[in-house]
This record gives C-alpha cells, structure tokens and sequence, in this order.
C-alpha cells in the first residue's frame, strides 16, 4: 500500500489551484472510481461480508463435551450465563449453561475460559428477534454443529519463568500447568462434599494414616489429582468449612 | 410546422365548439349568446395558452424530479454511496418525499405574522413556476415568445430575495431571519454579474429573443466559445444564485439550522424545497440557451431532447461544484461577487464588444 505524503503550506486551500481545482480532481477521481467499480455501500441483507475466521458471534455449545463445571457463568462479564437444570427431570442435578442472548456482548470469554472446548463461539450475528423470550437460549437451542476453528485457544507463559528469561509457551488446558487446590487440613471434617460435586471426578477421599479418637475410624481427606482438576472451583464453593483454597500458578 | 399552440388551438376549438351546441340546444338566449361568446378569438386563445402552460409545467416539474433524482445519485457516488434506492434506481424516492410532505400538519408559528408568512412561499413558488414558462425548450414547444424573454426571465428571477425575505422576517425567528438578510444580500451581489453577462450576450447576438440567440448561435458559432469568460462568470452566478453549495448560506443547515425555511413544515416545505431544483434548472437552462447554443445539434433527435441534454450536463457540473467544496462565508461570498466576478464580466462585456466593432462575427 502506498502512503501519499501531503505537505499543506500556509495559504494552499485559499489559492484557485487548492480550493477549486485540486477538490474537483479529487472528487472527479472518487466518481470514476465508484461507477467503474462499484460504490462502497454493502445492500446488508442480500449482501453480507465475509466474516474473518476468529469473528466472535453468539456462543455455541457442544453438550457432548459439556462437563457442566460452570466456569463460563462465572467467566462472563455480563453475567447472562446460568447454569440451569439440564435433562428429563426438573430437579436433575445435571447442570448446562443457559445464554441469554439479549445481553451477551460476544466477548467469547465463555470460550475461552471452557476447559474441554464445548462452548464455541460462532459466527452467527443476526439474532433480532420480536420478542425477549427468544433470545433466552437454552442448552438445546445453544447447541451449534463444531467445526474446527470455533473454539477458542491461546497460549500462555508464566510470569515467573518470564522474570528468569526462558519463558515457554503453554497451551491453554496444559493439565500440568494451572491453579492448584490446597487443603487446609485441619479444618477439614471429612464430609466429601467436594468428592460428590467435582465434575471430573478428580477427588478421591484418602486415608491420612490417622485414626479419630472417638471413632476408632481412619480420617479421610481428598486427594487432589491435578490432571483431571479444570480448577472449577466448585470443590471450594461447596466446603461447609472453608477448607479449600485456590493456589494460582505464578 | 406543427407547435404544440396550433396543435392545441384546434382542440380547443372544437371543444369550446362543442360546449356552444350543447348551450345553444338549451334554447335559453343568454346561454346562447355566452357560448356564441365562448367562440370569439380571445377566449380560444386565452384557453389555448393555460392548456399549453399547464402542460408544460407538468412536463417541466417531471423533469426538475428528474434533478433531484440526479442530484442524488450523482453525490451519491461522488461519496462512494450508492444514493437513493426506492424504486427502479431509486427514482421513486421523490414520489415518497412528496407523499410523506403532502401527509404532514401544516404549523404555523404562534408569533409569527400569519399573513405575510403564507404569501411568502406562494410568492416564491409563483415566481419559480413562472420562470417555467420564460424558456422555451424548442421552435415547437413552448409557452411564452416574447421579444425580451431573456429580460423577463432574469426580472422574474431577481423578485426571489424579495420573497425569501418577507419569508424570513414573517417567521419570527433568529434563524430564518439571518437565511433571509443572507440570501437578499448574496442575490443581489451575484445579479449584477449575471445581468452584464447577459448584455454580452446581447451585445453579441443582437436580440433578448431565445429564438434569435439560437438562431446565431446556429449560424455563427456556440457564444460558449468566444464569450468563455462570460461563461465561467455566469457559472459561478448562478450557483449562487440557485443557493447551491458553495453559496448555501442562506441554508446554512449547521449554523441556521434550515436557513430561511426553518419555520415551514408541511406540503409548503416539500415545494420550496422542489423549487430550489427548479431554479437550479432555470439557471441551467439560462446556460445552455446564451452559451451552449440551447437546441442546436444534429437532428437524428429531437430539438427539446438535445436541449434537455445540454441542461443536464450543465446540471451535473451544478454537482460536481457540490461535491467538490465547501461552504464559505458570506464576506467571502459578497468579495467573491463584487471584487471577481464584476470585473470578469466587465472583461467579458469589453471581448464582446471588441469582437462585434472588429466585425469578427
């Protein structure tokens, strides 16, 4: 692309050659062009551009991967995701993302934050509708058929390796590189409430080699295995006692 | 050669004719004797003449709709737009400003002089429908053939500031009042120019008839040519004339809101509006007739067409200007007039008048 380089001198718009001539060049020029070519106006509804691929549209959900951890309610900035009840039953403790669309500002943090890529950003854009109701989506009519290039990946470097100077780039669910949940043992009262509600099932209810006093009983704890953790922080919400702490990874 | 008087002349005729028998089988002597009345001379040519003038009005306000039409299209793409859409290339769009005026409320403001303020626009309406009738299109259709038809015309076109005036002190606003001081004082800088170049023309053909300055033009050679100073100067006149940009200040929208107009709504609104366009092609018209040697060409079509045609091409530098510049101020506008454009048309009144005592033509 060529740069025109201008240099305007003091008097130069109120000389002849400025103010008429030089205007009805330009103006001529920009005539010939839009009717040889054709002007710059799109005719919107028969006519669209093309989207890049990275366009960020309505969120989109794939429920076969959906493991219900929530993380996109708690990501969005609008907060237009809720989890509601998912399934046949009313009361079904299965949980899936619920849009509502009327307030979504197509940020695509819903996509980015999702540990397995089951939210999706498409490039759907033309969402009016003649009445709120529809732009609630559910998790049924949230489902959009994947396609490579919908999810949202990134990569990633610690700030603590950046200091040291050989900073490495990590994918966005590397299993070994995130938060970590740590317990606070002594608060525990082994109730494993946070066993039942992890979604990935990645805590297991360890004996800690003592015995209760009163009991007789071995003291369980849970045992955190990091490969399976997405750091839904579902574990820390539910604990009656505040036993359990994120740790970020720095 | 068949004009569009004689042609109607034998209609009307034989419809008054006809209106005569039907009065003349009720047996009543006084309806007898009024439709022997009806048959006299002048009533035919009285009814001849408001045939014709309505005809030509019709016919002229389809094409000045054509201007406005043009007008958008062509800034359109000067814009790298596409301009108005409605209808087949967005012709219809006119018809849908028409209809949405026609179905406004008329208002008119509480302080404002009532009477003044409702002659005002059918002053300025009435001169512009007028100045229809002042230009013919070709030897057959036209309506008035005066021998100072060219004085007629710019006369009737200088009572417009007159008019703008009284429109702008009736409205009894700040706003409509500075647009109307704007225009009187730009029209009349600019109609001085204007009226020397016209003695040029004069002075070169001879005759204030359009017939005449065609009939010159077509045997000498186009006054566009010779009188190229002359043209440049009226050009320039007439879009301030026409209060077109550059010289809208009597419109100013971002300082004066609609200019002068600004207190008219309604059907009164949509026509002032129409009649700028009007104006537009009178000067147009002006153009073509005094310079651009008015129906003269080859004759594979008709004469009213390549006449039309020059007015358009004329018309679509009328655009061009538009697109091109920007608004000025009015010191500038009155220097532009007194200081450039008078002494341009007095140089050019000085080639003429050196061209005819040379005999060159």
């Amino acid at each position: 692309m060529k740069i025109e380089e201008r240099t305007y001198t003091k008097a130069d718009h109120l000389r002849p050659t400025g103010y008429i001539a030089k205007s009805l060049r330009v103006t001529f020029r920009q005539l010939w062009r839009a009717t040889k070519n054709r002007p710059n106006t799109v005719l919107y509804p028969w006519e669209k551009l093309v989207y890049p691929d990275c366009y960020r549209g309505r969120p989109g959900i794939v429920l076969d991967k959906c493991i219900g951890c929530g993380r996109c309610a708690k990501m969005c900035p609008n907060q237009c995701i809720e989890m509601v009840p998912f399934g046949a039953d009313e009361k079904s403790k299965i949980k899936r993302p619920q849009v509502n669309l009327a307030r979504c500002m197509m940020c695509g943090y819903c996509a980015e934050v999702c540990p397995t890529n089951a939210m999706l950003v498409t490039p759907e854009f033309e969402l009016s509708t003649y009445n709120r109701a529809d732009m609630m989506f559910d998790p049924i009519k949230l489902q959009h058929p994947y396609k490579p290039g919908y999810e949202v990946n990134y990569e990633f470097a610690l700030a603590s390796e950046l200091k040291g100077g050989s900073a490495k780039a990590y994918a966005k669910n590397d299993p070994n590189v995130h938060d970590t949940i740590v317990l606070d043992g002594s608060k525990c009262i082994s109730c494993t409430r946070c066993a039942k509600t992890c979604p990935t099932g990645a805590i297991e209810m360890a004996e800690t080699g003592e015995l209760n006093p009163k009991t007789k009983k071995p003291i369980k704890h849970p045992k955190f295995d990091n490969t399976k953790c997405v750091v839904c922080e579902q574990c820390v919400e539910v604990c009656p006692k505040s036993a359990l702490s994120i740790k970020e990874v720095l | 050669m068949a004009t569009l008087y004689t042609e109607l002349g034998d209609f009307t005729e034989w419809l008054l004719g006809i209106v005569a028998s039907i009065l003349d089988w009720t047996k009543l002597d006084f309806l007898g004797e009024f439709g022997q009345w009806l048959q006299t001379e002048p009533v035919v040519t009285f009814l001849t003449t408001f045939i014709v003038a309505i005809i030509y009005l019709i016919t002229l306000m389809m094409f000045g709709l054509c201007f406005i039409w043009m007008e958008r299209k062509f800034l359109g793409r000067f814009m790298d737009r596409r301009g108005t859409q409605i209808g087949v290339l967005g012709f219809f769009q006119n018809f849908s400003d028409g209809i949405k005026v026609i179905l406004k409320e008329h208002i008119v403001p509480k302080a404002a002089d009532r009477g003044l303020f409702e002659f005002a626009i059918f002053a300025i309406l009435a001169t512009s429908f007028m100045l229809f009738g002042c230009i013919p299109m070709s030897p057959q259709f036209y309506v008035i053939d005066p021998p100072l038809a060219l004085l007629l015309g710019i006369a009737i076109f200088s009572f417009a500031p007159f008019s703008i005036l009284i429109g702008g002190w009736a409205s009894n606003n700040k706003f409509t009042l500075i647009g109307g001081m704007r225009a009187a004082a730009q029209l009349i800088a600019l109609e001085i120019p204007i009226l020397l170049v016209v003695v040029s023309v004069v002075v070169m053909t001879g005759s204030l008839s359009f017939w005449d300055i065609v009939a010159w033009q077509q045997e000498n050679i186009w006054l566009a040519v010779p009188l190229f100073i002359g043209l440049l100067t009226f050009f320039v006149a007439a879009i301030g004339e026409a209060e077109r940009v550059p010289f809208d200040l009597p419109e100013a929208e971002a300082e004066l809101v609609e200019g002068w107009q600004t207190e008219y709504g309604d059907v009164r609104w949509g026509l002032v509006m129409a009649s700028d366009y009007f104006r537009a092609y009178i000067m147009c018209g002006l153009i073509t007739m005094m310079f651009l040697g008015g129906w003269d060409g080859p004759e594979f079509i008709w004469a009213e067409a390549w006449y039309l045609m020059k007015t358009y091409i004329v018309f679509f530098f009328f655009v061009w200007v538009r697109a091109a510049m920007v608004r000025i101020r009015t010191d500038q506008i009155l220097r532009i007039g007194w200081r450039r454009l008078l002494p341009l048309a007095i140089i050019n009144l000085l080639i003429a008048i050196a061209l005819k005592t040379a005999g060159v033509f």
